[in-house]
């Protein structure tokens, strides 16, 4: 299977969540006396039906000696169940027309299934199946070990800058689990026994950990009948879920690397520890970040790429997380261009965000970019079941598809000030410069 | 007691249903009746103009669309194949009062999509920013400028594009599957090429579009969050002053059937695959009775899934390939099937076989039970998936008004599937299948594959096409007693001679490169045995090599490498301008293979082959002398792949001859550069070469 990329996920969590107050999201939600929580959505123009999964369990619950077991059970968690063969799992779904696949990030792990809407009860039997029964033994284990460790090859190793958020975030993190990486440690993987794979299945894989999130052309009163008959037998689970209440201590200093590598052009990071996501401030920063890098015209690319043509490229993200996350701004030197200045100029145009109010217009720029975002996203079922889960299981309000731009809009010129002014501070960062490391050379 | 206890039973079963009633997990569940679609009703409505508005509102995201459809008939463009397309993509280059910066950056203002082609246009925005697209919209349909220097821009890419496709396997087996289905003379088998691209000028496309561009033969579709009577207004503001105007209509003879099976094989040299399409006409219009049924049957044999039969046994059973696929496309002019695959030389015979004997089984044998279950599931499930897309809803719109398709059509088109038997796929694949009547097209090795396929002509011959599917001319045989060498000293003498050659000690050549940035490129000679290159891109350097006689560095990016031997042998003969002067020091020979031709002009062809054992073949014009096309192959972690090189526009700088533009093909990707300024003998240092 395939994990979407962090990046990826968590733009789309922040970015794609909610649609415009014109077109409210309508949906129903209950528990089963298992714990389960039920979001239903009904929508008819479109004869499919996303069948999806999601377990609140992500590297953040990790035993720090087995990081990697969240991110290694979307791949085991394909090989079958007892009434579901090796390699089957797959096999149903593609001759019943649809499609499936599985993501994992640091708090949580989404499965799918996107079916003809009259094969909604099939969805239902593959995911029932995964939650009851699925197969957790060495066979499967074995196999996607070695897919796990290729993933990490391709998708890490191999790729360029591959390191720059393990890197970054082992040390915007000292206490809390945030620190390790989502694919986890080889190491460790290589060190778990089948035994502690049960154990990781029989604790968070049950249904009071896990929301059922339904999206697309069904009737929901024979949709709750299929849950009934599917899900109610599945025991809750009986082993405590770990749930870490680490809070990371404040910076009092900034921390400052140089990472070696094979990369030949300096990459210049800049991680300033923010609040959780949803929080108010979160909102101020995440607008902070699309006025340095939300689109060509934005601060970061114009001065730094265009005006200086000091970088290839420059942005700016918020890692919004369950627990207070990060915000990253980077850039990717030139050739022959000092890291020293590249950062520079960086904190030159975040310097300004502090002094100098933002314009009517920029704002108004903003605020139309949100809106499109959030018209132009929840334009799929699986996309919409998807939204509904991880609302409801961040915050306990699904709602929030629908209402959650309106914090965005809330936010003014005084609070995107006081953000930059708050958080963007050299104490509250961790800088990395990526530069390539000329004894390769030598050793070649 | 009796009756406590018979009640006591009663109550105990009555709680083993109420409450056990265990899921027998065990069991797959089944499949509910298939769903119609929820299209919803679209309104349509036609302008005094006679422009058909089709409106399907749909309130789901406060955003509309709008494609304009010209319903012409296709047209036969002759020997200007491709001015028609030109018309469509300059449309959106520049109108009466806006130049084509001022259209993009408009569009990009409101965040909304423009696009236009030959037969329409098509764009999308946020409701509240509908007039302001329909504005721009309307102004590339209805005033469009087509400025001369677009023209020429975009007479240039294409150009480039053919010529990357005149060695794209691919590109070839649609040429010649095309021409041989349809024939040369018909609009969907003539071929655009090189020529005819040449000699499209502004006033083909005006007249194209005077002719073809009218409302009345045209459907404007609009999806989305707009109510009928709103896109009305619109449609009347925006299009209702669009000039009606009589179009020509036209009409084409049905394609021939081949007496029998046919092998029509493109040479394509030292090719490793051939690219094999079982192809003929089929009369199958859209929407028509029989075309669910000839879908699913399709299905069966290669299309879409990975358990079609082609499949299965091509790559599955026997390995010939990584994959192997069919389609059956409806047309109202005239549909066609294909079935294709790209399969090792060895093997071409071999699959051949194999694709004839799955398309006739299908014509012979009713399909197992399972397998058309199969294959209405992943229908079912692709079609419905499809329809998430908010264009495909507009494309089932038109095509229902269009070709007058029932109202329900696609909104019982699963029922419809659901409905289809195993011996209406028999009998369509009887209907539709020509196993005994079908162009075996071929793109591959001459020499390695092609006799062997002698046998699958019904007559016993392959009738060789050129890459545009034009009867294919073998080389002539050369003048008695002239040798490669000949060719070559004559090409040193067309270029100025030994003499002239000899009095260059430096030359430096400035060009461009135009991948939508402008890419700038610098080359300098020095000594016969010093060589730089150097290309930048918006003032930066992105790539410089350096020969300095003996060693050479390429930098990319801020990586250096030091060129390896076999570079350096390959940078020796590059700055080196009597190299072809002096073949023999340099352990090349050359053999001359006969006269073919290049771009429609007589060229020797000589094969040369460098001290390494690389070879490549060169084509010399007859008439000048000069050389005009080189192609060779080149090992690369992709695969082996072809590069091809043109050399046009010689011009003459100090008695010397270099060409002033030069066009090359690497695979799929192609580049030509035109050089700006080119000097013989300017002041150059060693220390410009130096590798340090």
């Amino acid at each position: 299977m395939k994990t979407r990329n962090l990046f990826v996920v968590l733009s789309m969590l922040i970015g794609t969540s909610a649609i415009g107050q014109l077109k409210t999201i309508e949906f129903e939600e209950y528990d089963l006396k298992n714990g389960l929580h039920v979001i239903l959505h009904e929508d008819h123009s479109t004869p499919i039906v996303a069948v999806t999964v999601m377990y609140h369990v992500g590297s953040k619950n990790e035993n720090p000696e087995r990081t990697g077991m969240a991110h290694f059970f979307e791949h085991l968690l394909f090989e079958g169940s007892e009434n579901i063969g090796r390699g089957e799992f797959s096999r149903y779904v593609e001759n019943a027309g649809g499609v499936l696949n599985a993501n994992t990030s640091n708090d949580r792990t989404f499965y799918y299934e996107v079916l003809p809407s009259n094969q909604l009860e099939l969805g239902m039997w593959l995911e029932s199946e995964r939650m009851l029964h699925a197969k957790v033994a060495n066979e499967g284990i074995e196999t996607q070990r070695e897919v796990v460790k290729e993933e990490k090859r391709q998708r890490v190793d191999n790729q360029p800058y591959g390191s720059l958020l393990s890197e970054t975030m082992s040390r915007a993190y000292t206490e809390h689990p945030y620190q390790w990486p989502v694919i986890g440690s080889m190491e460790h993987l290589n060190a778990a026994q089948e035994a502690d794979f049960i154990d990781f299945y029989k604790t968070f894989y049950v249904p009071n950990n896990a929301v059922l999130s339904i999206a697309g052309d069904i009737n929901i009163e024979e949709t709750k009948k299929l849950i009934k008959k599917y899900f109610s037998g599945i025991p809750r689970g009986t082993q405590e879920i770990p749930r870490p209440d680490i809070i990371e201590p404040a910076k009092t200093a900034e921390v400052r690397d140089t990472i070696l590598g094979k990369d030949q052009l300096p990459m210049i990071v800049q991680a300033y520890n923010i609040p959780a996501q949803g929080t108010e401030e979160y909102y101020a920063v995440d607008m902070l970040n699309q006025v340095l890098s939300g689109g060509e015209s934005s601060r970061l690319n114009r001065a730094v790429v265009d005006e200086k043509e000091l970088a290839l490229f420059a942005g700016a993200f918020s890692f919004g997380l369950e627990d207070p996350g990060v915000t990253l701004a980077f850039s990717l030197a030139n050739m022959g261009v000092a890291p020293e200045e590249v950062e520079a100029a960086m904190n030159e145009e975040v310097e300004r965000l502090k002094t100098e109010l933002i314009s009517d217009e920029e704002l108004q720029k903003l605020k139309n970019q949100i809106e499109s975002n959030f018209v132009t996203a929840n334009a799929s079922m699986a996309g919409i079941a998807e939204s509904l889960a991880n609302y409801h299981m961040y915050f306990g309000e699904a709602n929030l598809i629908n209402t959650e731009i309106n914090r965005y809009l809330a936010v003014t010129k005084e609070e995107i000030m006081d953000a930059a002014k708050k958080y963007y501070t050299e104490n509250n960062r961790v800088v990395l410069y990526f530069m390539y490391d000329e004894s390769l050379e030598s050793s070649n | 007691m009796k009756s406590f206890k018979y009640t006591l039973l009663i109550a105990i079963s009555a709680l083993f249903v109420a409450c056990a009633a265990p899921v027998d997990r065990s069991i797959v569940p089944m499949p509910a009746s298939a769903p119609s679609i929820q299209l919803g009703d679209y309104s349509s409505f036609t302008l005094d103009n006679g422009l058909k508005v089709i409106v399907v509102q749909n309130n789901k995201l406060p955003r509309v669309s709008y494609q304009l459809t010209v319903d012409r008939d296709p047209i036969f463009e002759g020997d200007k194949a491709g001015y028609v397309s030109m018309a469509g993509d300059l449309l959106k280059k520049g109108t009466a009062t806006k130049s084509k910066a001022e259209i993009d950056q408009a569009v990009d203002f409101i965040g909304a999509d423009l696009s236009t082609y030959s037969s329409g246009a098509y764009g999308a925005a946020l409701t509240k920013h509908t007039d302001a697209l329909l504005e721009l919209m309307a102004d590339v349909v209805l005033n469009p400028a087509f400025p001369q220097e677009e023209l020429d821009k975009l007479k240039k890419q294409t150009i480039s594009g053919l010529a990357s496709a005149t060695t794209d396997a691919n590109s070839i087996s649609d040429n010649i599957s095309n021409a041989m289905c349809y024939g040369l003379d018909h609009p969907y088998g003539e071929p655009q090429t090189e020529k005819s691209t040449e000699a499209i000028t502004r006033d083909d496309l005006l007249a194209y579009y005077n002719t073809f561009f009218r409302p009345n033969i045209s459907y404007l579709t609009i999806v989305g969050d707009i109510t009928p009577e709103a896109a009305k207004a619109q449609a009347e503001k925006y299009f209702g002053a669009w000039k009606q105007a009589e179009v020509p209509s036209m009409s084409y003879e049905k394609p021939a059937i081949p007496d029998g099976n046919k092998v029509c094989f493109a040479p394509l040299s030292g090719a490793v695959q051939s690219v094999i399409n079982v192809t003929f006409p089929v009369d199958l219009k859209p929407g028509e009775n029989d075309a669910i049924a000839a879908s699913v049957m399709n299905s069966v044999l290669g299309g879409g899934v990975f358990g079609g039969r082609l499949m299965q046994n091509l790559r599955e059973d026997k390995a010939f390939t990584y994959g192997a696929r069919s389609s059956m496309s409806p047309d109202p002019v005239c549909g066609s099937f294909s079935a294709y695959a790209s399969v090792r030389n060895e093997v071409t015979d071999s699959s051949i076989v194999e694709f004839l004997y799955e398309i006739d089984r299908l014509a012979s044998e009713p399909i197992e039970d399972s397998t058309l279950q199969f294959i209405k599931n992943n229908m079912t499930g692709s079609f419905a998936r499809s329809l998430e897309s908010p264009q495909t809803i507009a494309r089932f719109a038109l095509n229902i008004e269009r070709y007058g398709l029932p109202k329900d059509y696609y909104a019982s088109y699963l029922t419809k599937l659901e409905a289809v038997t195993k011996e209406d796929v028999l009998r369509v694949a009887r209907k539709f299948l020509r196993p005994e009547n079908a162009y075996i097209t071929v793109v591959g090795n001459k020499d390695e594959v092609a006799e062997k396929l002698e046998r699958f002509s019904y007559d016993g011959k392959v009738k060789f096409l050129d890459i545009y599917g034009r009867d294919y001319v073998d080389l002539a045989p050369a003048p008695e007693g002239m040798t490669g060498k000949d060719v070559v000293l004559n090409y040193v003498k067309a270029i100025g001679g030994v003499d002239a050659l000899a009095k260059v000690k430096s030359t430096s050549m400035s060009g461009e490169m135009d991948m939508g940035q402008v890419i700038n490129i610098t080359q300098k000679t020095k000594d016969n045995s010093m060589m730089s290159l150097e290309m930048s891109m918006g003032g930066m350097v992105v790539m410089k090599q350096v020969f300095d006689g003996k060693a050479g560095v390429v930098s990319q990016m801020g990586q250096q490498m030091p060129m390896g031997e076999d570079e350096i042998a390959q940078m020796k003969k590059q700055s080196d301008l009597l190299y072809e002067a002096k073949l023999d020091d340099y352990g090349t020979t050359s053999e001359l293979k006969g006269i073919g031709t290049f771009d429609d002009k007589a060229a020797y062809v000589v094969e040369m082959t460098e001290q390494d054992g690389s070879l490549s073949t060169v084509y010399f014009s007859v008439e000048t002398g000069l050389k005009v096309y080189e192609t060779s192959t080149e090992s690369t972690p992709q695969g082996d792949m072809t590069i091809a090189t043109t050399y046009k526009e010689y011009m003459d700088v100090k008695g010397v001859k270099f060409p002033n533009v030069i066009s090359q093909t690497v695979g799929p990707q192609s580049f030509v550069i035109t050089y700006k300024d080119i000097q013989v003998n300017p002041k150059l240092k060693n220390s410009d070469f130096s590798v340090n």
